[in-house]
């Protein structure tokens, strides 16, 4: 696209001193494009040929043949000799003539040039250097080679979770272990030692040496910090808001980009044929088994895509009677799903209940009691799933539209039994506290969390050495027994996958207010689940022969961090409204914020201690005196955003029609030349007058690569 | 430099750096890969620039080439006399356009040129159909070739005339997302 939008471009220069199109400018504009397609440099092969033999003689006479025209030799001289389109005596030619040029242009000007030249060629050094440093990243490019683009995404993305969760804990480390270590403790918190009650069940439930270990909310007592803006209570806060607002902010800022990325393929990339034929072979693919599976997927793509066609033919010679029914059988169905979510909420709900049983029992029946409620929603999460896409057969949608459908209710299942849960720890902390005065409300929420933390982990462990790798070895060792052929060998499913991480992820969100380590517990076991995961994937299974359609489910998993991101924020701002409201009846006399002091007391005492212009701003800030400006500046920015973007769609459709106008016709009379470029000119002086607009239009898109 | 080697003069080693996306290193191994693929054929001493072509059958069972669909096409778009056999000036051309550091524009233009079986310039149907015969080997049924074959023209034609000339194609590619990672040739 550079050599027509600098042709453009000069055209428009052209235009700034001239008024009316020239006869000079036509000419110029005509040579200019036309001698540098292709198509009208191989409709002259012997000439060009001809050029390339000269060249080893180092005759003039050849360059005239591709450059004949003032405007290319000024590119020509300026833009690298890599760059021009011809073979590589052509280009030593072109590079003895700028030799002899050099010397005329002086020692200042070569010397800048060579000096360019050497610093471009030590970036492009360090920058393969840098990408090689990353981590995972050979493992990476091996399981690109063996299963696919689909099954990079996943281990990508769950790499960029690792990077989130060590940023956490560096974050936590600053604001809330720091402190804790120089400036100590309250005067009565109790000592960290392994005292008579513990044992290494308390590792599993979250009890007894955990409890007051520095894991919990309870251990972070305020110290000797005790400035009125500067103590630990309000630095914790201050921690865990500033790990939400960055984890907002990196999670927006990559479903944006994800989502500019969709949107402006428009939305017919994944229909869009011409794509998957010319793009779609992987040039660097070397060994025979990636290249038969791309093969197979390139095909598969197809079918799918065939497939879709004759669906919407088959959709379009419905009947009346049978869109009714059809609509009927829908709803019905629907209804349905609602009513096993439903179900899967009471489970939860019971599960819930009894767990909080504090009667004695055998050790092993307490520990699998404390860990009913994350086991019925595991289970949960595991069965309904496959209920919903027996459900969806029947629904006869595209298949695009069945997966996503699946997706979606697959997501809405996971996010809503997690916030249901957190409903009723809520409720039930409650109920509990009011009978017998627990001593650290927000320990037993913690606790909560980090159970379902580490059972999440327990069950990916399980599921690889005790799921999967049986079943691989099961299919070698006996592949026509009854047992290896009721139990296949499995696909990788990179959607289901991804939701567990999202799942993890949100849970470790919700839960780092009330267990500070958690992002260090998270990195730690996705570290783990990396390494586990590239086991399943690399020993027991096959690749998935359809491919996974990467781009838009991207903008989906993303758009689902932050819902789950957004699920915390709520759960924090509603726990710490519950404080405030019920700061009279049960005093939590644990952590930064005990004996009396709520988190409404803390940052209300910093406030007032500020100077006052300073105190009136966040006063006035905190008003509804300052939204109402707010919002209608974002309105105004919005609206002037929107109209933009429909300019630039106008423009990229009014050059579209140009490029159809010079490409049709064939140029054969000088009259009919003056009359194309007079028309495209006063279509670019249009074009020209928003001058964001024209910029914006003639600059090149980058796509983006994920 | 460090080692002396006696393949190419200093001056030869400059002119390649200039005019290609590799450096001297890189050039000299290239050397060592032509000359492995006809080690009889080709000389050690490049010096005085032999004329010495490689046969595309040769060529092709590089194993940056052998499983692509397209090798024959790429070594023949590269190849002097249009029937693929490279000389090492071709040789080193072909691997530095379609390189990692090779710029957009550059590789659409050898992308058309490759696609263009039959060198009209311009993708007609059935220079289409060729191209999706070898990247699905074979396995699509004829009126699937034809049905995929009419949707790709009736996206990417924008002049009307049922074939991809330059402009189309280069529009078409400008906005695939994949196309720069994919097409090039890591050695």
């Amino acid at each position: 696209m550079a050599y027509n939008n600098v042709n453009f471009m000069r055209l428009l220069s052209e235009e700034s001193s001239h008024s009316t199109v020239s006869s000079d400018s036509c000419e110029y504009y005509q040579t200019e494009i036309f001698d540098q397609l292709p198509s009208i440099q191989a409709s002259r092969p012997e000439q060009s040929r001809q050029a390339c033999e000269d060249y080893q003689g180092g005759s003039e006479a050849g360059e005239e043949v591709s450059h004949d025209s003032r405007g290319p030799k000024v590119k020509a001289s300026t833009q690298p000799l890599r760059n021009l389109v011809m073979c590589i005596q052509g280009r030593r030619g072109v590079r003895d003539r700028r030799k002899m040029q050099i010397s005329n242009i002086g020692f200042w000007e070569s010397w800048r040039r060579s000096q360019s030249i050497n610093r471009k060629r030590v970036w492009a050094q360090m920058g393969g250097t840098l990408s090689g440093l990353l981590p995972w990243q050979h493992t990476l490019h091996a399981i690109e080679g063996r299963f696919g683009v689909g099954v990079k995404a996943y281990f990508v993305f769950l790499r960029y979770l690792v990077y989130l969760n060590l940023l956490h804990c560096a974050l936590i480390g600053g604001f809330v272990l720091g402190p804790t270590a120089f400036y100590g403790r309250g005067k009565n918190s109790e000592p960290l030692t392994f005292g008579g009650d513990d044992s290494v069940l308390d590792f599993f439930q979250g009890s007894g040496y955990l409890d007051r270990s520095p894991v919990f909310f309870g251990f972070y007592t305020p110290g000797s910090l005790n400035l009125q803006c500067l103590n630990t209570p309000l630095l914790y806060l201050t921690g865990i808001l500033t790990i939400l607002f960055l984890s907002l902010i990196l999670v927006v800022r990559r479903t944006t980009v994800g989502y500019k990325h969709t949107w402006m393929l428009g939305k017919r990339h994944s229909m869009n044929v011409s794509y998957k034929i010319f793009c779609g072979w992987d040039f660097t693919i070397q060994d025979p088994p990636a290249a038969a599976l791309k093969h197979s997927f390139i095909r598969n793509d197809l079918k799918l895509f065939l497939e879709e066609q004759s669906f919407s033919l088959r959709e379009a010679q419905r009947t009346l009677g049978q869109r009714v029914r059809l609509y009927l059988l829908r709803f019905v169905l629907n209804l349905l799903v609602l009513t096993l979510l439903g179900g899967a909420f009471s489970l939860i709900y019971f599960a819930t209940k009894t767990s909080q049983d504090e009667r004695d029992h055998y050790w092993l029946v307490r520990l699998v009691i404390h860990y009913l409620p994350p086991i019925t929603i595991s289970f949960v999460n595991l069965l309904l799933p496959h209920i919903f896409r027996k459900i969806s057969s029947f629904e006869d949608y595209s298949f695009t539209v069945q997966v996503n459908t699946l997706l979606v209710r697959s997501i809405f299942l996971k996010l809503a039994s997690l916030g249901i849960y957190l409903f009723f720890i809520f409720t039930t902390i409650e109920l509990n506290q009011q009978k017998n005065h627990f001593h650290c409300r927000e320990n037993l929420f913690g606790r909560e969390m980090y159970k379902l933390c580490i059972f999440n982990f327990l069950c990916t462990f399980c599921n690889a050495f005790l799921l999967n790798y049986p079943r691989k070895l099961l299919q070698e060792k006996y592949p026509s027994s009854l047992l290896a052929w009721l139990w296949r060998k499995q696909h990788f499913l990179i959607p289901f996958n991804v939701l567990d991480l999202v799942y993890s992820q949100t849970v470790c969100w919700v839960g780092v207010y009330y267990c500070p380590l958690l992002p260090l517990i998270g990195a730690v076991t996705l570290m783990a689940t990396f390494y586990i995961q590239k086991f399943t994937v690399l020993r027991c299974c096959v690749a998935e022969q359809r491919m996974f359609r990467g781009s838009s489910s991207s903008v989906l998993f993303h758009f689902m961090l932050m819902l789950g991101l957004l699920m915390a924020a709520a759960t924090l701002g509603f726990n710490l409204y519950e404080q405030e409201v019920t700061t009279g009846k049960n005093m939590s006399s644990c952590g930064p914020f005990g004996n009396g002091e709520s988190v409404f007391n803390v940052t209300g005492v910093c406030v007032d201690s500020l100077p006052s212009p300073a105190q009136s701003t966040l006063r006035y800030l905190a008003s509804a005196a300052f939204a109402l400006p707010l919002i209608l500046a974002e309105i105004i920015l919005l609206t002037s955003y929107v109209s933009r973007g429909r300019a630039n769609q106008k423009a990229i459709e009014r050059l579209k029609d140009m490029l159809v106008m010079i490409c049709a016709f064939p140029l054969q009379s000088s009259s009919d030349k003056r009359f194309l470029v007079k028309q495209h000119t006063t279509v670019l002086r249009r074009l020209r007058n928003p001058p964001r607009v024209r910029s914006a239009a003639i600059k090149e898109d980058v796509p983006l690569n994920h | 430099m460090g080692n002396k080697q006696t393949t190419f003069t200093d001056e030869q080693l400059e002119a390649f750096q200039d005019c290609t996306f590799f450096t001297r290193k890189e050039i000299l191994r290239l050397h060592g890969r032509y000359r492995e693929l006809a080690p009889h054929l080709v000389p050690l001493d490049y010096t005085n620039n032999p004329d010495i072509k490689v046969p595309l059958a040769l060529i092709v069972t590089m194993p940056e080439l052998k499983e692509n669909p397209f090798r024959d096409r790429i070594v023949e778009t590269f190849s002097e006399d249009g029937h693929g056999n490279l000389s090492f000036n071709d040789f080193v051309d072909m691997f530095s356009a379609l390189c990692e550091t090779s710029p957009r524009e550059l590789k659409t233009i050898y992308a058309f040129k490759i696609y263009d079986f039959n060198r009209d310039s311009f993708i007609c149907k059935d220079d289409m159909k060729r191209t999706l015969n070898k990247l699905t080997k074979g396995e699509l049924t004829p009126e699937e070739v034809t049905l995929v074959c009419d949707k790709s023209i009736e996206e990417a034609d924008l002049d009307g005339d049922s074939k991809l000339s330059f402009s189309d194609f280069e529009n078409m590619v400008s906005k695939a997302p994949d196309f720069l990672s994919n097409f090039h040739v890591r050695i």
